[in-house]
């Protein structure tokens, strides 16, 4: 099965979106920052989606999509941020550095779940 | 969710004065005046006013009476007792016949900051809007914050009914409960903080057991409050920063635990800490201060270097250099 990494410094939103994925029969690995995700994908080829923080300490969100592009020149994996930041800029970064998608804070499991399933297919 | 009328009220400022005046003839005008300007008085009994400075009442002032105390003498005592123990707040005087400092005992006109009478209570008008009111909040601002906390709160806590009070302005700094986060506004049109600040038990009792069966833990609530803090942060950027800030950085709320002595930075980076200890030879006495460095929104050794000066460029510290 494909697994999705969640990745966000927050245990309660790691917690959160993690239970909700794992109960709707998803396999979930969680990372706690952008620098630790980045160890995770590269440990793991089975990841196929990874949902990020963009706020994060160590290495934020964007630094660590630009970085999976970049250094680990992994273009297969799609990305899709969940933050509470919603600027113009912000995105216009995530889309260069070739994030699938952005949610804006609080999760809504629900309202994304079959998405998010096409993109860990 | 609070009625319109309530919704209104949000729209005044207000703040808490402690009112310390035992004048009987002079508490009708006290209470009118406060009651026009967006004062709540609050009274205590004499016997309880230090350990109600030290509690959260969230005081913007003092008003305080030339005769509260049994004389001249007990009365500057009391009024550095609270300068002591509460050195934000502005004491406010007032007076029998001047609304001056003229003729006041010397070690109370120390901590004063202001005088009035019952007669001129315009000298109080000046006192408040000079020492309380003296910043403008936008109401659209003030709403927008109950607002955009309202829904996030409602978010976190869906079983919780989430109600307010009429925002209000404070100078006193102590902090409430034992858990708070700390992050920064940036802005073109502003710079700072927002602090949130609670208790610890009553969100443990919140959270309940997590599903191992192990106690919750206190860092559950620091992860809770940390995550509240980021959504109101996120939320306050994207209505009233958007991509106008000067230099949009990443953050993350710090949360300090001060029943558990614990601050968090958001990650479990060791800190580089240096311990200083000064002393006297002679008789023994001194103290330590710690000094701790903690890079936990990025960290790049591989990027270090010194800048280098030439020796002719360097100016020695206290300096003054001329250009």
């Amino acid at each position: 099965m494909a697994k999705i990494l969640v990745v966000d410094d927050s245990s309660t939103v790691r917690d959160e979106v993690a239970g909700f994925l794992k109960n709707s029969g998803l396999d979930v690995a969680t990372a706690v920052d952008g620098k630790d995700g980045l160890a995770r994908l590269k440990a793991d080829p089975g990841i196929r989606l990874v949902i990020s923080d963009v706020n994060m300490p160590n290495m934020d969100g964007l630094t660590m999509v630009e970085k999976i592009r970049g250094e680990l020149g992994n273009a297969g994996v799609n990305v899709i941020m969940l933050t509470t930041e919603s600027s113009p800029s912000m995105k216009e970064r995530g889309k260069a550095a070739g994030i699938r998608g952005w949610i804006v804070k609080p999760f809504k499991g629900d309202a994304v779940l079959e998405s998010l399933r096409k993109l860990a297919a | 969710m609070n009625s319109p009328g309530e919704r209104a009220l949000r729209d005044r400022l207000v703040s808490k004065v402690l009112v310390l005046d035992d004048g009987g003839e002079h508490q009708e005008t006290i209470k009118r005046f406060c009651d026009e300007n967006g004062l709540v008085a609050l009274k205590v009994r004499k016997n309880r006013l230090m350990s109600v400075l030290r509690s959260n009442i969230d005081l913007g002032a003092i008003l305080y009476a030339e005769r509260y105390g049994a004389d001249a003498e007990e009365n500057a005592e009391i009024a550095l007792r609270i300068h002591t123990v509460r050195p934000e707040l502005p004491i406010i005087l007032r007076r029998e016949t001047a609304a001056d400092l003229d003729g006041v005992n010397e070690r109370l006109r120390r901590v004063v900051c202001a005088a009035y009478t019952a007669h001129d209570t315009a000298a109080l008008r000046r006192a408040i809007d000079e020492y309380i009111f003296s910043e403008v909040y936008p109401n659209a601002l003030v709403r927008g914050i109950s607002e955009i906390s309202e829904n996030v709160l409602a978010g976190q806590f869906p079983n919780l009914t989430v109600r307010w009070e009429t925002p209000y302005l404070v100078r006193d700094r102590v902090i409430f409960g034992e858990v708070f986060s700390l992050i920064p506004l940036e802005s073109g049109w502003c710079r700072g903080y927002m602090m949130l600040q609670t208790e610890e038990r009553p969100l443990l009792d919140l959270l309940g057991a997590p599903a191992d069966g192990s106690a919750p833990g206190f860092r559950a609530v620091n992860s809770l409050l940390g995550e509240i803090t980021n959504l109101i942060w996120g939320a306050f950027k994207n209505r009233y920063v958007g991509d106008g800030a000067p230099d949009a950085r990443i953050q993350v709320p710090l949360v300090v635990n001060h029943r558990q002595r614990y601050i968090s930075f958001g990650c479990e980076n060791p800190q580089l800490c240096f311990l200083y200890r000064l002393g006297d030879d002679a008789d023994g006495s001194g103290f330590r201060l710690y000094q701790r460095f903690v890079f936990n929104l990025g960290w790049s050794p591989e990027a270090f270097r010194e800048i280098a000066h030439d020796a002719d460029e360097m100016v020695a510290s206290g300096e003054l250099e001329l250009f």
